[in-house]
């Protein structure tokens, strides 16, 4: 027997935000919103979803399950002394956001998330749908 | 990007190497920013008596860093591994850069490079560079010379 196939689909839309972003002040870039990249590997019980959340803090997190959509995200403080310039970026920071649609097989009461040196790592436990169901057959 | 905002031409990031793991294509149609071009991507910063050079490293720890200074050359490099024990056949999606880096950054003379320190917190490498005595910005006072003085002149 196959165990059935969880299903995670990356979202390709935006979530809806609640509330809409302030307006930057002139002259100051707004705070982009970043994609972080994400691995998904199949284990034992169910989906394992990690995604580089660098300069991400458990205090700021957010993962949230709203319907079958799952969205993470981040809150960034830069940990940079007041009055520092930029002088080279190669890096945005910015709040990290994305979104995941699960499939019916993922337990949803199950799911857990872990913090660890800035990799958000989530499991995503597999339903248990293959007890056997009897179908009354009404005669 | 033309004009690097320090003077004297100094280039941190002249001698750039990236030796990433294996990087499967995107299938999302809205695929994630652009890809980066160096890893790991730092920035870099004027905190007054101080430049601060950030790198982000997910998933390492400071152990894993090596980080090394000789004569105004500072290296850091590590290798990033993915969780051992599973299949590559197990993964539907890696996005996340994978295997060694290492980058070199060419200090400037105007850096104390034996005040030099580093720490890593949350996936994000600080190096705190030492701006030398002589490139520290100074606060220069200003005083009344007599001869404009308000009321200079009125006298006699």
């Amino acid at each position: 027997m196959e165990n059935p196939t969880i299903q995670v689909t990356v979202a390709t839309r935006r979530p809806v935000s609640g509330a809409s972003e302030p307006a930057p002040m002139p002259g100051e870039r707004a705070a982009p919103t970043i994609t972080p990249p994400i691995d998904i590997h199949e284990g034992p019980d169910g989906l394992i979803l990690e995604a580089d959340l660098p300069g991400a803090t458990a205090s700021t997190l957010r993962v949230e399950l709203e319907g079958n959509v799952l969205t993470l995200h981040a809150r960034i403080e830069p940990p940079l002394p007041e009055g520092a310039r930029l002088l080279h970026e190669e890096y945005r920071l910015g709040d990290y956001q994305r979104s995941f649609i699960l499939g019916d097989e993922v337990d949803r009461d199950r799911i857990t998330a872990e913090l660890t040196h800035g990799v958000l790592r989530l499991t995503l436990p597999r339903a248990d749908r293959r007890k056997t169901r009897r179908i009354e057959i009404r005669s | 990007m033309s004009g690097m905002p320090w003077d004297r031409g100094w280039d941190p990031f002249r001698e750039l190497q990236r030796e990433v793991g294996r990087l499967i294509g995107s299938i999302d149609p809205f695929p994630v920013g652009p890809r980066v071009a160096v890893y790991p991507p730092m920035n870099f910063y004027d905190a007054g008596d101080r430049y601060l050079l950030t790198a982000q490293l997910p998933g390492m720890t400071s152990d894993l860093i090596e980080l090394t200074i000789s004569g105004e050359t500072l290296t850091l490099r590590g290798e990033r591994k993915r969780a051992e024990g599973i299949g590559e056949e197990c993964y539907r999606r890696q996005e996340r850069p994978m295997g060694r880096w290492s980058r070199t950054v060419t200090l400037p003379d105007r850096v104390d490079n034996d005040q030099v320190s580093a720490s890593f917190a949350g996936g994000i490498l600080t190096i705190a560079l030492p701006k030398a005595e002589a490139a520290r910005p100074r606060h220069i006072a200003v005083s009344n010379g007599a001869g404009v003085e308000p009321n200079g002149g009125r006298g006699a």
